[in-house]
């Protein structure tokens, strides 16, 4: 039984942070129907600007976190003002191949700089550090401040886009932007604060990720292709829908424990004969697949 | 009229064309040219950086008199039987992959036109390198690689000096066995059903595959019995999951093979979860590099480790002792089972040479399968080296062993593997159970 409270804990921890990787790919595609293939790589800027900041200056990497957003918001206008911007006026397909290759240079910068060794932060307020809730339950203070944190961001993006000004403005060049123009919203600068606001949030994750895991230029990938399964899942552009998407996707990635639990509740023998674990991110990729087959726009997409 | 200063240009030209040309042509019989394959970037780059700080440390012994160490190589100045031709070792760096070991493999061979080849560290990067070598003829001396498989290929041109995980495998279950009868030092003999169930995690790849099936093997054979066996991914960011479903089975020992990064990241998450295991043992690798320690600290005291070298070998064994000292000279750490390997490894090929006094693969080749090195020129505590030229294990060394280290803090407060197997080699009483994260 314990396993499979502390599987159902642990999902719901892993899904709240990768709800927050996938955060800023739902706001980018949102306003501009950019898919952002260099996401990931966002995020491998955001661990390596946690890692390097705290690690410079001997500060908790908690504290790396505000330079971790201004890295991200600034690296996302650059991208947008200095490369994404000129890729509009070209076909879609140019816009996919422009951010893969964004991606690419993203990460052959951070090869020539950082070196492909794995790299991890070993010490901190709350590295290594755990509480036990009784019921197998054991949370991970990194996790569970990330999770916090997650949350948090969640309300602040929703709040901005359905409070604010700036938020109706955003929402405005997301379903119009001719129209938005002629109301006179600076839709340019609409769609720079979405880069901006999609790269701070992203490289946040990034700061919070790298208390609990390591970090290598090549980490992106796999955080791009979950943050694409959870957006994916949520529906495109959706802010809740990402977050509830990620919730699943978090659960997903748990269904080995699930099986370890059946297999240790009913002592199914051949059960502990399947090597679930071998293929624990497989399943990610099998709900993207499906979800791909049956609902294309989601559970909450509402562009069409 | 022609330009003067143009002719000057191209007679400048022409001069440095030869001069460059010139030292090659000279020296070329001279040098003798070993492709090294090993992780110098990527999760191993810890292992990788020891392993060729051995193998560099062993072609400066053997390209330099240095009569204070008792090594044959010691004695000569390059190799005497060539002429006192040097030994160049070329590095290549694979990653971890092993279609790119196999690509540098080829490079080596057809760019550089090396007369041998050394490495890969990672099993699955050897068999790569090991198919190119054999498709070329080229002689492949492995080092490091342990899955046993390797040399059960039946190929030509591939030894092995280390022992495999058949061996290891089997010292482990050798070990639980003995302290069932209580043959450790310093602890009364254990009720088998203390230490009765075991959970294994292995990375996926050629080796700790190798290793899982090794251990299910062997248990059988020992009467132990393995809850959960569970290969992960060496470049996994989060293992969760992994050390839940060992902990769901609570089992007395663990058992891991890991890489690089991925070790410390199971020890982390081992104490995350607050597992609580009687015995806690690696497969060396990730579980020897000097980061293990350094990064972990206290928490590896009572972990157990396979290995073939630690620093207390020194103690019994002169020659490794002043090696030790270069190494450290060198590097600033000890030799570990990886250096130390490294060295051996490039320790063979220079008596390989200098028994086959050609360059010619053939010769080398024969040389190879016919050397018997004795176990004092050696660093490691093995009985010597001799490959097997029939049987099983085609280019196997017969003659290698190995070493269980535990994880201890010294008097000093330095943390350092003490022996605990073979037990008439035991430098400390052995710490059981497991101390609690």
């Amino acid at each position: 039984m314990d396993i499979l409270f502390a599987s159902i804990v642990s999902g719901v921890l892993i899904g709240m942070v990768l709800a927050l990787v996938a955060l800023g790919l739902t706001i980018i595609f949102g306003v501009m129907d950019i898919v952002n293939f260099a996401h990931g790589e966002f995020l491998m800027v955001g661990m390596y600007t946690g890692l390097l900041t705290a690690q410079a200056t001997g500060m908790d990497p908690l504290f790396a976190l505000p330079v971790a957003a201004a890295v991200g918001f600034a690296l996302g206008i650059l991208c947008y003002a200095g490369f994404i911007k000129f890729l509009l006026r070209g076909p879609m397909i140019a816009q996919l191949l422009g951010t893969f290759g964004l991606m690419l240079v993203l990460r052959n910068l951070a090869l020539l700089f950082f070196g492909s060794e794995d790299r991890a932060l070993h010490h901190g307020l709350l590295v290594g550090k755990s509480f036990d809730v009784g019921m197998g339950v054991i949370l991970s203070a990194t996790k569970l401040a990330t999770a916090v944190l997650s949350i948090l961001s969640f309300g602040a993006v929703w709040l901005l886009i359905n409070r604010t000004r700036i938020g109706k403005a955003l929402t405005a060049t997301a379903l119009n932007r001719q129209g938005a123009r002629y109301m006179g919203i600076p839709t340019e600068r609409m769609n720079m604060l979405a880069w901006g606001i999609g790269g701070a949030t992203v490289t946040i994750a990034g700061a919070l990720i790298v208390n609990f895991w390591s970090v290598t230029p090549y980490v992106g990938l796999i955080f791009t292709m979950i943050a694409f399964t959870v957006v994916a899942l949520g529906g495109f552009g959706s802010v809740p829908g990402a977050f509830f998407a990620g919730l699943v996707v978090g659960l997903i990635m748990e269904i080995p424990g699930f099986w370890d639990f059946l297999q240790l509740t009913f002592r199914i023998g051949w059960m502990a004969d399947v090597p679930m674990i071998s293929f624990k991110y497989t399943w990610i990729y099998v709900a993207y697949f499906v979800i791909m087959l049956i609902s294309p726009r989601g559970l909450f997409g509402w562009k069409q | 009229m022609k330009d003067p200063q143009k002719s000057l240009r191209r007679l400048s030209v022409a001069v440095l064309i030869v001069a460059l040309l010139l030292p090659g042509a000279l020296f070329a019989a001279e040098t003798i040219k070993i492709g090294v394959l090993f992780p110098l970037t990527g999760g191993a780059a810890s292992a990788g950086r020891e392993l060729r700080a051995g193998a560099e440390l062993a072609a400066d012994i053997a390209n330099n008199v240095m009569p204070d160490i008792k090594m044959a190589m010691a004695r000569n100045a390059g190799i005497k039987s060539l002429g006192g031709a040097k030994i160049t070792l070329i590095f290549k760096d694979h990653e971890g992959n092993p279609t790119l070991g196999a690509d540098l493999a080829k490079k080596l061979i057809l760019d550089d036109k090396v007369h041998g080849l050394m490495g890969a560290y990672h099993s699955a990067v050897t068999k790569a390198v090991s198919g190119v070598a054999e498709q070329y003829g080229v002689p492949l001396i492995n080092d490091s690689s342990t899955s046993p498989d390797l040399t059960r290929q039946g190929y030509k041109w591939f030894w092995r000096a280390t022992p495999h995980d058949n061996y290891f495998t089997k010292d482990l279950f050798e070990f639980l066995k003995g302290m069932t009868e209580g043959k450790v030092k310093g602890l009364a003999a254990v009720p088998k059903k203390d230490i009765m169930n075991l959970a294994a995690a292995c990375e996926k790849t050629e080796w700790g595959s190798a290793v899982a099936e090794l251990i299910e093997k062997f248990a059988k054979e020992y009467r132990f019995d393995v809850k959960r066996s569970i290969l992960y991914g060496a470049k996994a960011t989060d293992l969760s999951s992994e050390v839940r479903s060992l902990i769901a089975v609570k089992p007395d020992a663990m058992l891991f093979a890991s890489y690089g990064s991925d070790s410390i990241l199971m020890m982390k998450t081992l104490k995350d979860q607050r597992a609580q295991p009687k015995i806690l043992w690696g497969q060396n690798a990730g579980f020897e590099v000097p980061e293990f320690v350094n990064t972990l600290g206290d928490t590896t005291i009572g972990v157990l480790t396979r290995t073939v070298f630690m620093p207390k070998v020194s103690q019994v064994k002169p020659v490794a002792a002043k090696v030790n000292a270069l190494y450290k000279a060198k590097t600033g750490n000890d030799l570990s089972g990886a250096s130390a390997r490294a060295f051996t490894g490039l320790q063979v090929w220079v008596h390989v040479l200098e028994k086959a006094g050609s360059l010619k693969p053939a010769d080398i080749q024969k040389a190879a399968n016919s050397i018997e090195i004795a176990g004092e020129e050696l660093v490691v505590p093995w009985q010597g080296i001799k490959f097997a030229t029939t049987g099983e294990d085609i280019g196997q060394n017969i003659l290698g062993s190995g070493l269980i280290g535990q994880y201890q803090k010294g008097p000093s407060g330095k943390i350092d593997l003490e022996i605990v197997y073979p037990f008439a080699l035991a430098t400390s009483n052995m710490i059981y159970p497991f101390p609690k994260f």
